[in-house]
């Protein structure tokens, strides 16, 4: 078995030293107008670097941007959508944290890059393999508000999911073409809302059509991925993504079903800075590697690493390795 | 029902009595000394008069333009979890995590066992009560809220933490009615993060008030709360605070199908618009709310706490919604 260690998708922008407030700083003298848009970029730029740095220092195999540049994970997409217009608040799932919603108010279409650009930049800046990462065009279409203030639901989503998508997949082939070894698409709301499987395959069919050589990997989380597992085992994708964090049973469910995809256990929980022991979590890559015919496996933490502070999401990293050491130990 | 709570805590409220979520924006110079005291420029004593200069500043509005039950405005918080992790044992400051876009908060750890030491609030809601002859709310926040919004590092569940938590809350709660509180405010915005987890909420809840002779008021806010209603209407309290404008008055619909049994502080001005809602807007809200509501239930109040708003919006959204409110009464 290849087992690879792998940043789930982001990373903390701050941290305590004034030298990790960079952009915080940045951000606040942009808006009072006392730096432009070169002086972000530059901040930017840099916060990126170092958290490229942080994961390889790690130990990490496959690392990411850290979505550095993104105000969430919903109106860093949505807004640069022509037929989007980014309004107020709203809470991103059980997560005290808060992203901005898109209003709806035409057709939605890809009139530039989205990621594509932050990827080359992070891929110029890193030796290790580089994920790009997506929010899907479900998780984007119900979290928007068609412009006559009606909540998404219904044919109203089916029609946003086909716009996002159509937008995504040009993004996908973009991301392709300029070398992504794997590109993850994040569909949180799946877990939430698993009648839209049907929908999700579809999305997955287009991008899998346009991903050349690049793998195309699907992140649930948030949620207990259980129920609808075999599900998500059926759509097109290279790699399954799953946050363990939600259900004691998941380990013991995936394990004891053969997977044919290339599996990503987010078995650390990257949303509570309690460490978890390096040996149970071993374990559990142990048993689910048993049953795991595509003989490859991300170890990565359960979502994203924004949701906790620099020093906890750099010590979960870090755990990773001492998972991986743990395993090797046994091995032995 | 709980009109008749309120005469016996001696408390006599006009129809529709206006009150305000919690916290107001803190005025510049609070700001500054907040931002010297971090830096180590001023004292802990220079800090406090300027916190006790801006409550008074508050107070003094509240009562002029006539609100019926007050707030303190919580000048002397940052943030409504991190201030009371601050004050039990148990929690350690954690490092920044982001709110939002380019806020942060310092997220509290949870590294041992939960325990109130001493009274967090109660002086400042006596030296408030002081300063007016209307009442004033204890305000806290929910051991729901304070698990959800903290890292646990401690206890085995979200549960365990909780019920932990709770039994500690009651203690503060226990301190405000001892120090003279007759209303009190729990705050669960994190209410409805999680529907699976309401049998928690209530439970904890129950724990925090059940036998303790006050008026409890719970705010919930910018939440899926059609996913925990009417289940919601089980919380140990007498009024439930909602967001209703931000969300297009769009629980009245849930409350026509299954009736809603408490009496409610109704949100009737956006706390994220700088637009100052006209009086006619915020009495038709009003209007629509009591063809749902009985009007002896009905209490008036903005969407949430006004602390993002400048100091003259806040001033002028509480103009509008007293004005709103009398106008309804008479």
């Amino acid at each position: 078995m290849e087992l690879i260690l792998a940043n789930h998708s982001s990373f903390p922008r701050i941290g305590d030293s004034a030298d990790l407030q960079l952009l915080r700083r940045t951000i606040g003298q942009f808006e009072k107008g006392q730096k432009g848009p070169a002086d972000l970029r530059a901040a930017e730029d840099r916060m990126v670097e170092l958290a490229l740095q942080e994961q390889a220092e790690a130990g990490l195999d496959l690392v990411t941007d850290g979505l550095i540049r993104w105000y969430d994970p919903i109106s860093h997409l949505a807004g640069k959508l022509a037929g989007a217009r980014i309004n107020g608040l709203l809470r991103f799932f059980d997560t005290n944290c808060y992203f901005r919603q898109p209003v709806i108010e035409a057709r939605l279409e890809r009139n530039g890059p989205l990621v594509v650009e932050e990827f080359e930049f992070a891929r110029r800046k890193t030796s290790r393999p580089l994920k790009a990462v997506l929010t899907g065009p479900l998780t984007l279409a119900r979290h928007s508000i068609v412009g006559n203030g009606a909540e998404a639901g219904g044919a109203v989503v089916q029609k946003l999911v086909e716009e996002y998508a159509e937008a995504l997949a040009l993004e996908v082939r973009a991301l392709a073409a300029a070398g992504a070894p794997l590109i993850q698409i994040e569909e949180p709301v799946l877990l939430r809302h698993p009648e839209d499987l049907p929908l999700a395959r579809k999305c997955l069919e287009t991008f899998s059509a346009r991903k050349g050589a690049a793998q195309l990997g699907l992140a649930v989380y948030f949620g207990d991925p259980g129920p609808v597992y075999d599900r998500l085992q059926a759509l097109p994708v290279d790699m399954l993504v799953l946050d363990f964090t939600y259900s004691r049973g998941l380990a013991d469910r995936v394990a004891a079903s053969c997977s044919d995809k290339i599996l990503g256990l987010g078995l650390v929980d990257g949303r509570n800075s309690k460490l978890e022991r390096p040996e149970t979590v071993a374990g559990e890559v142990e048993r689910i590697a048993r049953g795991a015919r595509a003989g490859r496996i991300h170890l990565t933490t359960s979502s994203g690493l924004e949701y906790l502070p620099r020093d906890r999401a750099v010590l979960k990293l870090k755990l990773l390795t001492r998972i991986k050491d743990s395993l090797m130990r046994n091995a032995r | 029902m709980s009109r008749e709570k309120l005469r016996q805590l001696g408390i006599d409220l006009p129809l529709f009595p206006t009150t305000s979520v919690g916290s107001f924006p803190k005025p510049d110079y609070l700001m500054k000394a907040r931002a010297d005291y971090a830096k180590e420029l001023i004292s802990r004593e220079n800090l406090e008069a300027a916190e006790r200069r801006a409550t008074e500043f508050w107070i003094k509005t509240q009562d002029e333009l006539g609100v019926d039950v007050l707030v303190d405005g919580e000048m002397y918080r940052g943030d409504m979890v991190a201030y009371f992790a601050e004050h039990m044992d148990g929690f350690e400051e954690g490092g920044l995590v982001r709110s939002y876009g380019n806020r942060y908060y310092h997220k509290p750890i949870i590294v041992g066992e939960i325990r109130w030491k001493k009274p967090i609030t109660a002086e400042w809601w006596k030296y408030t009560q002081s300063l007016t002859k209307r009442p004033v709310k204890g305000m806290l926040t929910g051991p729901y809220t304070v698990m959800d919004w903290s890292f646990n590092e401690y206890y085995p569940d979200r549960r365990a933490v909780c019920l932990a938590l709770a039994k500690e809350i009651r203690k503060e709660v226990a301190a405000l009615i001892q120090a003279g509180a007759k209303i009190i405010q729990i705050d669960e915005p994190a209410s409805s993060v999680r529907p699976e987890e309401l049998p928690l909420i209530v439970d904890s809840m129950r724990v925090v008030t059940e036998g303790q002779p006050a008026y409890f008021i719970s705010h919930l806010c910018y939440g899926a709360f059609e996913t925990i209603y009417p289940g919601m209407l089980d919380l140990a309290v007498d009024n439930l605070d909602l967001e209703m404008s931000n969300s297009g008055l769009d629980m009245l619909a849930l409350f026509k199908k299954h009736r809603y049994t408490k009496d409610i502080s109704f949100g009737v001005v956006d706390v994220h618009s700088h637009v100052v809602e006209k009086e006619s807007v915020v009495a038709e809200r009003l209007r629509k709310a009591l063809e749902v509501i009985p009007k002896g239930a009905l209490w008036v109040d903005p969407d949430c706490g006004l602390k993002t708003r400048t100091v003259e919006e806040a001033v002028e959204k509480m103009k509008t919604l007293v004005a709103a409110a009398r106008a309804l009464r008479n």
